[in-house]
Formats: C-alpha cells, sequence, structure tokens
C-alpha cells in the first residue's frame, strides 16, 4: 500500500499547534512511513518463506530500515505481524462495507449486498496477494495471538454476512458461518496454489454458492 | 487408557511400544484441549499418558513428530467412521447425510480429539494444516461425486463442493472452540440442509431429512 495512506493522521498533527518551531508533521510522518515498510516487509517476507522462518535481521534488511528502528516502532516480531494484520483487516473491512453498500446506491437487495461484499473481498485479494497470504494462511498458524486476530476477523465478517442476509426464519441459524466459512476456504486454496492474482475469476462461482440455494426459501 | 502392569508380564515390546503410541495420542489431544498448543509441551504430554520422558523419545523425536502422528490417528479414526457409515448407502443424498451424522457422532463423542482434528491443532504449524487441509479435500469427493447433475441448470459449479466441505469443516472448528465439541450432532439438520441443497434445492433437501 502507497505511504500516502496515512496522509489524513499526518494532516490532522499538522492542524495542532506546534510546540516548536519545527512542526511535527516531518518526523511522524516519517515513523509512519517506516512502520508501514516494516509491516509490508514482513508480510512480503512470511508470503515468502513463512512466519517461523522470518527474522528480524531479514525484516529490517528487507524494509531497509535499521534495527532499532523496529524497536523503537514494535516490541518485536510478533507485534509487526498484529499490527500488519490489524491495518490489513480495517482495510479489507472497509472496502468490503462498501462493497456491500453499493457505492451510493444502498437500495440494493440482500443479493446484491453480497455480491457486492464478495467482488470487494475478491478484488482486495488480487491487489494484495502477499497481504492475503500473511492474514489468511501465516496467521492461522503463526502464534497463538495471531489465531484469535484471524478468528475475531473471521466473527466479525460472518456478523457483516449475517446482517446482510434476508431475516427469514427458514434459513438455518449456522447459514452466515458457513457461507463466511466456504468462500475463505475457497480463496485459501486460490492462495496457497500461488493463484491469488486471479481471484477475481472466483465471483460468479462463489456468488452462486453464497445466494443460489435460498434463492427459493427467501 | 490403562497403565499397563509393571515388572514381568510377558507383554512384547511391539505391544508395549503400541500401548504407549496409543497413550501418547490421547495425551496430545486431552493436553492440547486443557492448555492449548503452546502448554502441550513433552513434559506435560508425557506425564498426561503416564510415560517417562525417556519413553516419549524412544517413541518420538519431537513434540512436533508425536503431534502429527496423533493427528494422523485421528484422521484415520473419523475418515474409518465415515466411509463405513456411507458404505451401506446407495443413494447420493442417503450416503451424504449418513457420512455427515457420522462425522459428527464420532466428532462429538471425542471432543478433545475433534479439537485436534479441527481447532485448536491447527496452531501446531504448517505441516498439521496441510494434514488439516487433505482432511478436507478428502471428503469432497464424497460429497460430489454421485451427486445429481444440475450443472446445466448453472446451480453447481465446480466449487460447489469444495465450499460446502470447506464451511461445515469452518464451522464445526469455530463452534469446537466455542466449546460445543460435545454438542455438534445438534447442526446435522442444518448441516445437511447445507451440504444436500446446492444439489437438490432447500425444499427436496428439506423433504430428504425429514423422511431420513
Amino acid at each position: 500500500m502507497p505511504p500516502s495512506g496515512k496522509g489524513g493522521t499526518g494532516e490532522q498533527t499538522a492542524k495542532r499547534p506546534a510546540a516548536s518551531a519545527r512542526p511535527a508533521l516531518p518526523r511522524e510522518f516519517i515513523a509512519l512511513h517506516k512502520q508501514r515498510r516494516i509491516m509490508d516487509a514482513l508480510a512480503e517476507l512470511t508470503a515468502e518463506q513463512g512466519y517461523e522462518a522470518t527474522k528480524i535481521s531479514d525484516i529490517v534488511k528487507r524494509a531497509g530500515v535499521a534495527r532499532k528502528t523496529l524497536y523503537d516502532n514494535f516490541e518485536g516480531k510478533e507485534e509487526v505481524f498484529l499490527a500488519a494484520f490489524d491495518s490489513a483487516r480495517d482495510e479489507l473491512m472497509r472496502r468490503v462495507e462498501e462493497g456491500a453498500d453499493g457505492g451510493d446506491d444502498a437500495d440494493g437487495g440482500w443479493q446484491d449486498r453480497l455480491e457486492g461484499g464478495l467482488a470487494a473481498f475478491l478484488g482486495f485479494v488480487a491487489e494484495q496477494p502477499t497481504v492475503a497470504r500473511m492474514c489468511m494462511i501465516e496467521a492461522l498458524s503463526a502464534t497463538p495471538a495471531t489465531t484469535k486476530r484471524y478468528e475475531d476477523a473471521v466473527d466479525a465478517f460472518v456478523e457483516l454476512t449475517r446482517k446482510a442476509l434476508p431475516d427469514d426464519d427458514r434459513l438455518p441459524g449456522t447459514i452466515a458461518e458457513t457461507l463466511v466459512g466456504g468462500v475463505i476456504w475457497i480463496v485459501y486454496q486460490q492462495l496457497r496454489r500461488g493463484e491469488a492474482e486471479r481471484a477475481e475469476d472466483l465471483l460468479p462461482e462463489l456468488s452462486e454458492f453464497m445466494t443460489a440455494p435460498y434463492l427459493t426459501s427467501a | 487408557m490403562a497403565q499397563l502392569p509393571r515388572g514381568q508380564h510377558g507383554l512384547s515390546r511391539e505391544y508395549i511400544a503400541e500401548h504407549q503410541r496409543a497413550r501418547l495420542f490421547a495425551a496430545v489431544a486431552a493436553v492440547l484441549d486443557s492448555k492449548g498448543y503452546a502448554g502441550a509441551t513433552v513434559s506435560a504430554v508425557a506425564g498426561e499418558a503416564r510415560i517417562s520422558k525417556s519413553d516419549f523419545y524412544n517413541q518420538f523425536e519431537s513434540k512436533d513428530d508425536c503431534f502429527l502422528a496423533a493427528y494422523d490417528a485421528a484422521v484415520g479414526r473419523l475418515r474409518g467412521e465415515v466411509l463405513l457409515a456411507c458404505a451401506p448407502h446407495d443413494g447420493w443424498a442417503e450416503g451424504v447425510c449418513a457420512g455427515l451424522a457420522a462425522a459428527l457422532a464420532t466428532l462429538a463423542a471425542a471432543p478433545a480429539e475433534a479439537n485436534l482434528l479441527l481447532a485448536e491443532g491447527l496452531c501446531a504449524g504448517p505441516e498439521v494444516c496441510a494434514r488439516f487441509r487433505l482432511l478436507v479435500e478428502s471428503f469432497v469427493s464424497h460429497l460430489s461425486d454421485g451427486a445429481p447433475d444440475l450443472a446445466a441448470a448453472d446451480r453447481v459449479t465446480a466449487a460447489t463442493g469444495e465450499a460446502v466441505v470447506g464451511a461445515i469443516a469452518s464451522l464445526l472448528g469455530r463452534r469446537i472452540l466455542a466449546g460445543e465439541g460435545a454438542q455438534l450432532t445438534r447442526f446435522f439438520p442444518e448441516l445437511a440442509e447445507f451440504a444436500l441443497s446446492p444439489y437438490v434445492g432447500v425444499a427436496e433437501a428439506r423433504r430428504i431429512i425429514s423422511a431420513g
């Protein structure tokens, strides 16, 4: 992700009255930029060689920062991973929610909402395969804390799906969980095969999977 | 599992080794279930199995080695029960329902082992995750082979069987983590409906399940 994504935070900081003659903007901007580079380096390295094999020395080399810089910003490798995971999850959630809302048109039916959210999810995976790999493969078994983060993120997507589905007593109580689980499984397999760039090809099939069987009951 | 008597008992070395392995597999699941993966140390597993650490290392090179062997043994049991349950059924839908019911019953009867197979066991790392993947994949053909061919009607795609099986595995993992491992059989009606519906439609799926 380009560092410009963090520009908003920097501008807010700049509006604060400066305590000294030098504005705080450049230093904070550089710190955020470096944190971003460190997180991106970790995502790339874990995608290439796995979390376990990724060493702090690899991360700082890839990110082009001093070892001290990493430790000034993070407690260690796990914290870098969790920060990178959180950042990716936030962006993904935002895009999926926007996708479900269909931009300005908020009047879509539940199938449109599911398909819009699904398309945004697959778009994210295709655009950022290393980040997706880190979040959907490595997070599963990196450390107990990353596993927990992964499960919490799945919970959040289950909740989103539950809200998008029609309110129908005859739908199985576990339907949101199974639909999300099925989509994640197919995307996980695609990522594992190294075909993340083609994730959007899955849209027709997964959209069918999420909506078709229930059209008759909803 | 009972400890073997000490001293002169005339049991073969192979028999004792096999017995110890079975005790260690049960201990891996029990310790994982009570203490999590981080707490499942060699000492804890050997202690739970009432086996000395040196006997542990006679059997396995490491904790991971024992973990993988325990995982494989649990996979073998689950697959065995499912295949046994499917075998007598000629009809596709009846076979799927029988296999699903057997899987749920097997997992619910041994929640610690279910946790090893589908939930916390996956914390053990990429090798166990790969075994989990193979387990899930192995069930896809049981669902899709012999299914009514509705591809012409645009209902069923290549990913359907894989998505359904992956979805069920994911749901069971979540419910095991939520402490519902012993109650998994209660999900049978809705999971059977979920598995059959893409192939035969919701109404027919409900008819089959209520008739069975």
